[in-house]
């Protein structure tokens, strides 16, 4: 079900990007679509009553078979946090793109922007 | 002559932090306490980014929305007087360069590339304190620098444009 929901998110976002004219929402649509994509692999990665993936002085003490067999799974989340670095990065080179654009045709309508202009 | 020049910079320097440039005097005075906080923060979360959840990204980003948050309130000019581009630039180079020399200096002495060799030769400081994780804090450190500076110009670039594009026209 879980995984579902975020296939529903993915789409939504789909559909925001193919669906509407204006830029900005389109790039608002791309941005969900990561989302979703971000929230999908951290869910492949839990583990139901799981604790986080961060060693103390006990568990250490206490053996760390038993903190292997509780703690989720600490690969997907880093992915993810690269995986939000990078959409940081393109989302700040999306968005100025935006602006240049706008500075230049005036509109965000991407159906009325057709000129090719040097 | 130049004592009046300087007390001319006196009042036009108190003018500009608070003047009618920004939000009112009660969001400035309150944003310019918080700021040391922000930023204390930020490098607490940028040390301990090896014992606790955090690291260089996390506090980078904390960093960098201290000077966001001064840029709200005090307007664009105040923050680019605080801290000008060209050692905002710098910062954001340095970070870089950090960040590959740890990982060059891993390759030097261990053979192989990020090798921790603090960690695996020397055996600096024990499990759980705050200096025991060999190059990593310092790894952590430069992509605090990094992530803080060049987060920092990306929004005030963004600033920039609408300026631009508001006088050209």
């Amino acid at each position: 079900m879980p995984y579902a929901l975020c296939f529903l998110l993915f789409m939504l976002g789909l559909y925001c990007a193919v669906v509407k004219k204006n830029m900005v929402k389109i790039v608002i649509g791309i941005m969900v679509m990561e989302y979703a994509v971000n929230l999908f692999l951290i869910m492949l990665g839990y583990r139901t009553g799981g604790t986080a993936p961060i060693i103390d002085k006990g568990q250490l003490e206490a053996g760390m078979g038993q903190f292997i067999n509780t703690s989720v799974d600490p690969l997907p989340q880093a992915l993810v946090l690269t995986a939000i670095v990078i959409s940081l990065g393109s989302l700040a080179l999306m968005i100025s793109i935006c602006i240049r654009v706008y500075e230049k045709y005036g509109t965000f309508d991407i159906t009325q922007i057709r000129r090719l202009k040097g | 002559m130049e004592q009046e020049q300087q007390n001319s910079g006196v009042v036009r320097k108190e003018k500009i932090s608070h003047g009618a440039k920004g939000m009112t005097i009660i969001v400035k005075n309150i944003s310019s306490w918080v700021k040391i906080l922000i930023v204390l923060f930020g490098i607490y979360i940028v040390l301990f980014g090896h014992l606790t959840p955090g690291g260089g990204f996390a506090g980078g980003v904390i960093l960098a929305s201290s000077y966001v948050l001064l840029m709200l309130a005090f307007g664009r000019e105040f923050v680019e007087k605080d801290l000008p581009l060209a050692i905002d630039s710098k910062i954001d180079c340095l970070g870089a360069l950090l960040f590959a020399l740890i990982a060059i200096l891993g390759f030097v002495f261990g053979g192989t590339f990020f090798f921790n060799f603090l960690h695996q030769k020397y055996q600096i400081g024990e499990s759980f304190h705050l200096i025991s994780a060999g190059t990593i804090p310092l790894a952590n450190i430069a992509i605090g620098l990094k992530v803080g500076a060049s987060l920092f110009l990306v929004i005030f670039m963004l600033s920039t444009f609408r300026r631009d594009t508001s006088s050209n026209k």
